[in-house]
């Protein structure tokens, strides 16, 4: 499969999960199994493969910002980073609509915050933080409540 | 054939099999599923991969011991059903299986690194491989010695749900299986590779790489290792025989047939000989 080709399918995979979690309250178990931890994982065993395959004749490296930028000049890396940033969005995407389930969040409120994690993934997770903060006063997730 | 063994294998096939086996020994059977698995990445970046090493693409040579890692410890885990529960549960067995265990995964973290920068994970002349080569050595030396241990076991278990000459055909076998191991890679270890002699054309055997032109150590370490399939094998076909002692001594002839096998390859190997 050519890198565009992956590039496609990885993107219509992810998207798949983003409408997952879009009409989740229709079959909880289903969509959150699929776009927490099916989809996510799929992109990321995707990911793991390219970095295996590509990573060691890759410029650069993680040391500084410089060398970040020389290893994304590289087609494949660049291919893998994308598919970290997909599996990982997605992945958060789906916590954020699980424990607003639990926490008693009404869906229709959560539903503004996805485009955000979707296409600019930190400051979707950002969104839902400030919402948890406005709503009950507190970040953190309550005692026991951490999955 | 009546027993045990067919018991088993009658209940529900293969998935009866893998829980009877985790049931036996959860860490035997966990370490070669984590095998399979680690399969997952190996098989497909054999397909997206341009690099060689040696004419072979970089991911043949860990997915090789991948599988040969997962046909040896499901082996042991399918065993470990016929021991005793206070053998396999005891706290020493699980200490030395889970380190057995850890060595596997630094074994093929190790092999499959190597395969990711495309370097030698065997025969790397850089010193600081020199290093680990040997630290990989006694990870090698850790998990081939479970055969031993479980080898012994079965000698020992004299009260064995076994049929007796099945019991010393799983002993012998494991036992085998340890020793050749040890001399074979050993050997294999100390010298500078594999090949006794210099490949011109490089004909090889499909998939397991043998060479057919000069000899080729790797032949019989497959042999060693494989005691432990072979040697019970021997042990099923001599339960024909009606006669315990008969069909022992038949174990025990087989057993050193089959040993004799492997040292033939291994000495037609070292004198620079093909074995195909």
């Amino acid at each position: 499969m050519s890198n565009e080709m992956l590039f496609f399918v990885a993107n219509l995979v992810a998207l798949l999960g983003w409408i997952a979690l879009v009409v989740a309250p229709l079959a909880p178990r289903l969509f959150d199994g699929l776009a927490g931890w099916l989809l996510p994982g799929g992109l990321s065993l995707t990911y793991a493969v390219l970095m295996l395959v590509h990573f060691a004749d890759a410029p650069g490296g993680f040391g500084t910002l410089a060398e970040v930028q020389a290893l994304f000049t590289d087609a494949n890396v660049a291919l893998a980073g994308w598919i970290h940033f997909l599996a990982f969005d997605l992945f958060i995407g789906a916590w954020i609509v699980r424990d607003a389930r639990r926490q008693g969040i009404a869906h229709w409120m959560v539903l503004p915050m996805l485009p955000f994690a979707f296409l600019l993934g930190p400051a979707g997770l950002l969104a839902y933080m400030g919402l948890r903060l406005i709503r009950s006063g507190r970040i953190a997730p309550n005692r026991g409540a951490v999955t | 054939m009546t027993g045990v063994v067919n018991d088993r294998f009658d209940l529900a096939g293969i998935n009866a099999v893998y829980l009877a086996a985790l049931r036996a020994d959860p860490i035997l059977t966990r370490i070669a599923l984590a095998m399979v698995l680690s399969l997952l990445l190996t098989v497909p970046a054999l397909l997206l991969e341009d690099r060689q090493f040696q004419g072979e693409n970089v991911w043949l040579k860990p997915i090789k011991f991948q599988i040969a890692l997962a046909v040896y410890f499901g082996t042991l885990a399918v065993f470990a059903t016929w021991l005793p529960q206070a053998v396999m549960r005891s706290l020493r067995m699980r200490r030395f299986l889970i380190a057995a265990g850890l060595a596997t995964i630094a074994e093929m973290l190790w092999i499959g690194g190597a395969a990711m920068f495309g370097t030698a994970s065997h025969y790397n002349p850089q010193p600081i491989f020199y290093v680990i080569y040997a630290l990989m050595g006694a990870c090698a030396v850790l998990l081939t010695s479970v055969s031993l241990v479980l080898g012994t076991a079965f000698w020992r278990d004299r009260r064995s749900v076994l049929p007796d000459p099945l019991r010393l055909s799983l002993a012998l076998g494991l036992i085998v299986t340890f020793v050749l191991t040890l001399v074979v890679a050993g050997t294999l270890s100390s010298l500078p590779g594999h090949h006794i002699g210099i490949p011109v054309t490089g004909a090889t055997v499909p998939f397991l790489g043998w060479s057919r032109e000069v000899g080729d150590l790797r032949v019989a370490h497959f042999l060693a290792t494989h005691a432990l399939h072979v040697i019970p094998v021997i042990g099923i076909a001599a339960m024909a025989l009606r006669d315990t002692r008969h069909a022992n001594r038949a174990v025990w002839v087989g057993a050193a047939g089959f040993a004799a096998l492997t040292l033939f390859a291994f000495v037609q190997a070292l004198s620079g000989r093909p074995f195909l």
